[in-house]
Parts: structure tokens; sequence; C-alpha cells
């Protein structure tokens, strides 16, 4: 069963995370939200991530009730309020806040499963499989491989103008005047570098029409494309039920 | 779409993440997390700068915080904006940029402000949510301040991002500019 889920299509993980989103923001709190909590976390323990999980649940959901209490509770505080120390506190805006932060905690927690135990690779892959153009592809597997040069490139015009005698520091108006000389050259060398990319690009027939050969096949068992089926179903009649209620 | 628009999207999506570095740097205000955004736009129209804007959102909800996702719209609309004005010629000076910056401004903060009501109850943690706060403190109606805030801050990256996209424009080689079909600077 572990192993499976490890080897899930992307397409039925994608259409797990629709089902369990649509659940969290649809069914009330605290009920739809726990639940579609509850499953991204099992799914992300059987899966070995969940800890990477539970923090980047955690790190939007925590700062999120925080804010949210001082701003309903302490500064503008709706309904009835009790004095703490001289400070009128809303009690009763505590508990929207946690089924905000829940909800959220429960969404952030389904897409991070997905993103965490999915290849950007097989993705694309199980895409092409199911007639996504070429282009869409090319654009989410490029994007994801140019970030780290594109980090690094940033790191070196960096250093470069510093040994220019460029000067980072100072008060607002010097170091926006400094943009420029910095985002510049990267902009200019990216600009440069898609121009040789689109040779390599038309050199490659990219344009070409017709079915395409790849080096992955991504298995789609009958058992995952009815479970597709069932969770897309499933999320329609969510959704046309939040729209009655 | 043509191949050197599409393959200067990536490179765009990737700016747009790279250039924190830079941001962190230099301690700047500001995100400029839609620079590339408003490049590809300027360059190749509003399609591409749409494309840009949904891809980076996705890549970042990827590699770094699933909420980016959410934003997604707001992103399109910034590619959307950015491309169209770029069609009437708004980046050939910086006048033009600043009015284009704070028109894609106002535009994204109004995107942005349903989804963080209906997602966040209406702040986010950040720079953003303390503003919100701060509005909320002064009595305005939780949607007003989110507005506000919104707008305040996007305004100030998008007139930043317009003009050093306008400063990069002029100084591109001109090889490269006639691909993308602009015109030769006197």
């Amino acid at each position: 069963m572990i192993d499976r889920l490890r080897r899930i299509n992307p397409l039925t993980a994608l259409a797990a995370v629709v089902l369990l989103i649509t659940l969290t923001y649809v069914v009330p709190a605290p009920w739809g939200p726990l639940v579609a909590l509850t499953v991204a976390l099992l799914a992300a323990a059987m899966t070995g991530v969940a800890r990477r999980v539970v923090i980047i649940a955690a790190a939007v959901a925590v700062p999120t009730w925080f804010f949210l209490v001082v701003m309903n509770a302490l500064v503008a505080p709706q309904g009835a309020t009790v004095n703490a120390g001289g400070i009128p506190i809303a009690t009763g805006a505590f508990l929207p806040a946690a089924w905000i932060s829940l909800r959220l905690g429960a969404a952030i927690a389904a897409l991070g499963w997905v993103v965490m135990t999915t290849s950007p690779q097989r993705l694309v892959r199980a895409l092409a499989q199911r007639g996504f153009p070429a282009w869409s592809q090319y654009l989410l597997a490029a994007s994801l491989a140019a970030v780290p040069e594109a980090r690094r490139r940033a790191r070196e015009v960096l250093d470069a103008q510093r040994c220019r005698g460029l000067a980072v520091g100072g008060g607002p108006v010097a170091r926006l005047r400094a943009t420029l000389p910095l985002a510049g050259p990267l902009m200019v060398s990216l600009v440069a570098d898609a121009e040789r990319r689109a040779l390599a690009l038309d050199a490659r027939a990219f344009d070409a029409r017709g079915a395409r050969t790849s080096l992955i096949d991504v298995a789609d068992p009958n058992e995952e494309r009815l479970l597709r089926a069932l969770m897309w179903g499933l999320s329609i009649t969510l959704l046309v039920w939040g729209l009655v209620q | 779409m043509s191949t050197i628009a599409l393959a200067l999207i990536p490179r765009a999506v990737a700016l747009n993440l790279a250039i924190g570095a830079i941001v962190a740097a230099l301690k700047l205000p500001v995100y400029l997390d839609s620079i590339g955004t408003v490049l590809v736009a300027a360059l190749a129209g509003p399609l591409a700068g749409v494309l840009t804007g949904v891809t980076s959102n996705l890549v970042l909800g990827m590699l770094s915080s699933p909420t980016f996702i959410a934003f997604i719209p707001v992103t399109a609309v910034i590619g959307a904006t950015a491309g169209f004005a770029s069609r009437v010629g708004v980046f050939r000076s910086i006048p033009r940029a600043i009015a284009a910056g704070v028109v894609i401004g106002i535009l994204a903060g109004v995107t942005s402000v349903p989804i963080v009501l209906a997602l966040f109850g209406g702040v986010t943690a950040g720079g953003t949510g303390i503003i919100t706060i701060i509005l909320r403190a002064l009595d305005l109606p939780l949607a007003s301040a989110a507005l506000i805030s919104s707008i305040s801050v996007d305004i100030l990256d998008k007139v930043l991002s317009c003009i050093i996209v306008t400063v990069v424009l002029a100084r591109l080689p001109r090889r490269i500019g006639a691909r993308f079909g602009l015109p030769h600077p006197a």
C-alpha cells in the first residue's frame, strides 16, 4: 500500500488534492478541514514527508492565526469583550481565527504532500500522456530547471558589481539606485540566453506536430483511472452541494 | 507564440524567483517578484505575460510555499495588464512606465483582496498584514483596510519593476530587441 502510494500517478495525486481542498472549504469547520488535514497528514506519513508537510503547513497557519487574533480580538475587537489587565479582548474572535488557520493548514498540507512526493519530470510526462501540448510541458520543466542557474547568476552579478565598487548599503534612495546595476545585467543575460535556447529549440523541431516518444513512461492502471474519476465526481458533487447550501 | 517568447518565459520565471537575492542584499521594502513577468509581457505581449505569471506562482508553489498557488489570478492580471500596456508603448519612457506601474499595482491589489479575504480572513502574516492591522485600528472596515494595504505595497513594487524593465529594454542589444519586434533606439 505504502509502496503503491509512492508510485501513484501524478494526476491521481492532483485529483486527491482537489478533493481535499474542496472538502476543506465546502464542508463547514471543523469537520471538513479536520478530515482533509488528517488524510493529507496520513498520506504524508506513509510517504515519509510528514515532518516537512507539518512544517510548511504550520509556517502559514500559525502566523495567520496570530495576526487574525491580534486584529480581531485586540486591535479592532468585534462583539463582546472581556477585560484583561485593562485591555478589552474579544474572546469570540479566537475560534473563527482557528477555523481559518485550520483550513489554510489543511489546504497547504494537501498541496505540500503532492509537491514533495511528485517529481516534476513524472508530472510533465503524465500530462504529456494525457495529451497536454508540448509547450506547456516545456514551460513547467524548463522553469524548474532554470531557477538554480538564475539564482547562481544573481549571486555572480552581485559579487561582480560589489568588486567594481557598487555600494549596496546607505539610505533608501542609494539602495534603490543600486537596483538597476544589479538587476539590469541579470535581466539582459537571461534574455540573451533565451535567444540561444530558442535557436536550440528550433534546431530540434520543437514546433513539429505529431506524437512524441519518451524515455519515461508513467504507469496509469485502470483502478487509478477509476479512483480519479470518483474523486473528480466527488469534488464536483461537493462544490454543487456547497453552492446550494 | 514564437519560439523565442516560449524560451524566454522559463528564464523570466527563474528571474522572478532569483531577484530575491538582490532585493535581500539591498534590503529593499519591495519584492520585485513580478519583474520577469513584466519583462516578458513588454517583449512578447499579454498572453506570454499571463503564462509567465501563472508558471511563476506554480513553480513558487512547488519550490517555496503552496500558498503562492492561491495568488495565480494576481500574477495573471499583472502579466495581462503589462502586456496590453506595452502595446500602447508605455515601456518607451520612464513617466509612462511609472503610470503603468501605478495601474498594474492597483489592479494587482484589487485582484488579491478577495483571495486574502476568502482564504486568510483578510490579513496575511507579513508587512502587508501589519499595514492592514494598523488601518483596522483606525476603524477602517476590513475590506477597505485590506485593499489599501495591498494596493499601497503593490504600487511601489510594480512602479519600480516597470522602471527597471523600461531601462533594460532601452539597453537591450539591437539584434535581440529586433527578434521581439522592438523599435531601434534613435
